[in-house]
């Protein structure tokens, strides 16, 4: 779908990785740039292959730069500074996640890039935006996730808040919004032939995830944690099943999804046609026939469920409730999610192999078009595995030029 | 060079301009509307039809739309004849995208859902929640926006896809596998070292990052690992420069490597420090002084201090719009990326 746009991607760590692995995952040409003497800290970040050395071991990079290519460039080098302007000329997309101002000392900003090549699309993904008081502030997922009110909303309404418990806006909030001003923009240029700067503040990103809570706020309505709670559905929750650490999600938005909930809860199926039977635990309880009630004694409703669902298997229990109609799922660990019967289903996961990590498990796209299932096909590639190739391609090195770039530690 | 000034897609002349969307509200809300309008897209808004009759005035309004985006699954049933299948056989150049919270085929595509399943069924639910208790989910209704989001990339892939074939298509988006977007590092750590990672909480989990309390709330902190060694140092010197008592034991050997950092005893002496200094000091004082030293330090903002945030409002960030519904006032925040080019193109325009 992308194929024959060629990205030279300064994306390293974190929210814009993400961004070029999709690009490269449907068919963009990505060339990332980094170099021994400054790769990118996620080669230096656990999971480590055991037992090897080196910066091709981590596993943390390898879900992030599948599909790439890579060469190695020594940009604290005035060469090598040269050699990326050389590569953006003949790029049609130019990406980084740097502070404002490091492409910029590498006479690579926006400005300079288009001098050279006009029609380029640059995608500059900073935490907070490249201008404004704080456009030099640092920060991570986590932080953008504070700063921008979600952390501060999720978790229990009697303890501190708890996040997601990841770097969440890199994940998605902040690579993907990228991703639809970037594939708009290459439309935009498509039509027009003409470039531009597409500047995505992390922070930005990150606060239209909550937009519901801003707009409330302003309102004067501040909106609270509330766990698992929900204003669409009662009960909704997490409850703790047999065994360890195992648990289920489930919840009913209406009043006949609470009655095959308390049906199954109390043991009664219900049975096409039939109407539940009075006496169950649930059904029994006078404080839980109706919505009303059941909010106002929510603690209690979850008490009992909690009791009713203790001893049982969180698969059986599950599968028992999607089979009465009632919104249920276990909660899935990353082992969980491997085996998933719906994901092996529908072919979501992908086998990669990697020359230092093996054969690993990569999610394939979250969509699928017509047929059409993709993702990932190539795993991430070793430090400066492509750049004698891509000298040759595009910068028209030869061999011996590019042994004396590389003892220069130029290409490197 | 020219100056640069912003582009504004407002005035129909945005890079999806040419094309007419028609969103069918339903369990997946409006967030890809309005991604697509942002754009430049005219979108149309209709409830989810839930009669034969709505079905037949959508069905017969679908002549002319580019882009369909519907809710699909348990959530939100279909009628007779208003299915993908029939509505793609009909529009060969429609792009039909279906959000569905697990995907539009398998055994479990007919589950019905809410958000907190559909977390719990991606493994984002998995990682959220305190270690002492139950998983709890990221606030807000993070599926259905995640899933929009996906949505709207996939249309534009298609879109791009269209523009050269003439061919619509019929895409599928799960929820379930959205979320497995935002995993982080627990699939490659179970694959390369066996290890389940679970919900750690807010809790530091090395001296130095994670959540802690100060005088009129909490401060989130990243300074030890991916790079942020030199954080680490700075952090120390600063505790010092404040004088705060025993911060000169953050200078011993064994505080340099961060293994020593992430025992619980480094933890819990770190937090004993920091939280003594930090207890004084309200969370826009500390975050201030923070980055000023280069350390990643942010408040955790209530959305009352997000609105009022000095970045936001400098960047004009907030804007107002008439609600939907009502037609007062509402306080919504900009697009989450803005174009640039230069203003020549702009003028010409």
């Amino acid at each position: 779908m992308l194929r024959g746009i060629r990205v030279l991607d300064f994306c390293w760590v974190g929210a814009g990785a993400l961004v070029t692995k999709l690009l490269a995952e449907h068919g963009a040409e990505v060339i990332k740039i980094e170099s021994h003497a400054r790769p990118d800290n996620l080669r230096l970040s656990p999971p480590y292959a055991p037992g090897v050395d080196g910066l091709d071991r981590s596993g943390y990079f390898a879900s992030r730069n599948n599909d790439k290519r890579s060469f190695a460039l020594n940009m604290s080098l005035p060469r090598g500074q040269q050699l990326a302007r050389e590569l953006a000329s003949r790029c049609d997309l130019v990406t980084n996640n740097f502070r404002p101002g490091v492409m910029e000392r590498w006479g690579l900003g926006y400005e300079d890039v288009a001098q050279l090549n006009p029609s380029v699309i640059y995608l500059a993904m900073s935490m907070q935006g490249a201008d404004g008081p704080n456009r030099h502030y640092v920060g991570f997922g986590s932080t953008i996730a504070a700063l921008a009110g979600l952390v501060q909303l999720s978790g229990q309404p009697n303890r501190e808040p708890v996040g997601t418990g990841t770097h969440y806006p890199d994940h998605i909030p902040s690579p993907g919004h990228a991703l639809v001003a970037v594939l708009a923009a290459i439309r935009r240029r498509e039509q027009t032939g003409r470039g531009a700067l597409i500047e995505v503040s992390q922070l930005e990103a990150t606060v239209n995830m909550v937009a519901s809570a801003i707009s409330a706020a302003a309102l004067g309505e501040e909106p609270k944690r509330q766990g698992n709670r929900s204003d669409l559905a009662c009960p909704s929750g997490v409850f703790r099943c047999r065994g360890e650490d195992e648990w289920c999600a489930l919840a009913a938005r209406n009043q006949e999804q609470w009655l095959a909930l308390a049906a199954v809860l109390d043991g009664r199926p219900l049975r096409d046609g039939s109407r539940p039977l009075a006496g169950g635990r649930l059904l029994a309880d006078a404080r839980f026939v109706t919505l009303e009630g059941r909010r106002a004694h929510e603690d209690e409703l979850e008490l009992a469920i909690a009791a009713l669902v203790a001893d049982r298997d969180r698969n059986e229990l599950a599968s028992s409730l999607q089979a009465a109609g009632v919104p249920a799922w276990p909660v899935l660990s990353s082992v969980d999610l491997l085996e998933d019967e719906q994901l092996r289903e529908r072919n979501f996961w992908r086998s990669l192999t990697h020359p230092v990590l093996g054969r690993i498990a990569a999610p394939s796209a979250p969509f699928r078009a017509g047929e059409d299932r993709t993702g990932p096909t190539q795993a991430a590639p070793t430090l400066g595995e492509h750049t004698r190739e891509l000298a040759h391609e595009l910068l028209a090195l030869s061999d011996q030029e590019i042994d004396v770039l590389a003892a220069e530690q130029v290409l490197w | 060079m020219t100056e640069l000034a912003p582009l504004s897609f407002a005035n129909g002349d945005g890079p999806l301009a040419d094309l007419s969307v028609l969103e069918l509200v339903g369990e997946f809300g409006t967030y890809a509307g309005q991604l697509l309008s942002d754009l430049g897209a005219a979108v149309r808004r209709v409830a989810h039809p839930l009669s034969t009759a709505d079905a037949e005035a959508a069905l017969g309004e679908l002549s002319g739309v580019d882009v369909l985006i519907r809710s699909g699954g348990a959530d939100t049933p279909e009628l007779p004849g208003f299915d993908p299948a029939t509505i793609r056989s009909a529009h060969p150049r429609l792009i039909q995208a279906v959000l569905t919270p697990f995907g539009s085929d398998g055994p479990k595509a007919g589950c019905p859902s809410t958000d907190l399943v559909r977390l719990a069924a991606g493994g984002l639910l998995w990682l959220g929640g305190y270690p002492d208790g139950e998983p709890v989910a990221p606030y807000g209704g993070q599926s259905s926006l995640c899933t929009a989001i996906f949505a709207v990339i996939s249309v534009l892939l298609a879109v791009l896809e269209r523009d050269h074939t003439g061919q619509g298509t019929t895409i599928d988006i799960s929820a379930q596998e959205v979320l497995i977007q935002a995993l982080e590092t627990s699939l490659p750590e179970y694959e390369l070292t066996g290890k389940v990672r679970r919900r750690a909480g807010s809790a530091p989990r090395e001296a130095g990052t994670g959540l802690y309390r100060c005088a009129d709330g909490y401060i989130s902190m990243v300074a030890g690992r991916l790079g942020t060694a030199r954080a680490w140092r700075r952090l120390r010197e600063w505790l010092v420069e404040e004088e705060v008592p025993g911060a000169e034991e953050l200078f011993d050997e064994r505080w340099e490597t961060l293994e020593f950092r992430q025992q619980p005893e480094a933890i819990s002496r770190f937090a004993e420090l920091f939280g003594a200094f930090a207890e004084t000091r309200g969370k826009l004082e500390l975050y201030l002084e923070a980055q000023r030293r280069s350390i990643a330090l942010a408040p955790v903002n209530t959305p009352s201090e997000v609105l009022v945030d000095p970045q936001l409002a400098a960047r004009d960030f907030f804007r107002q719009v008439p609600d939907e519904i009502t037609g007062e006032p509402r306080t919504v925040p900009s697009p989450p990326y803005r174009f640039w080019v230069e203003r020549d193109q702009v003028v010409a325009h």
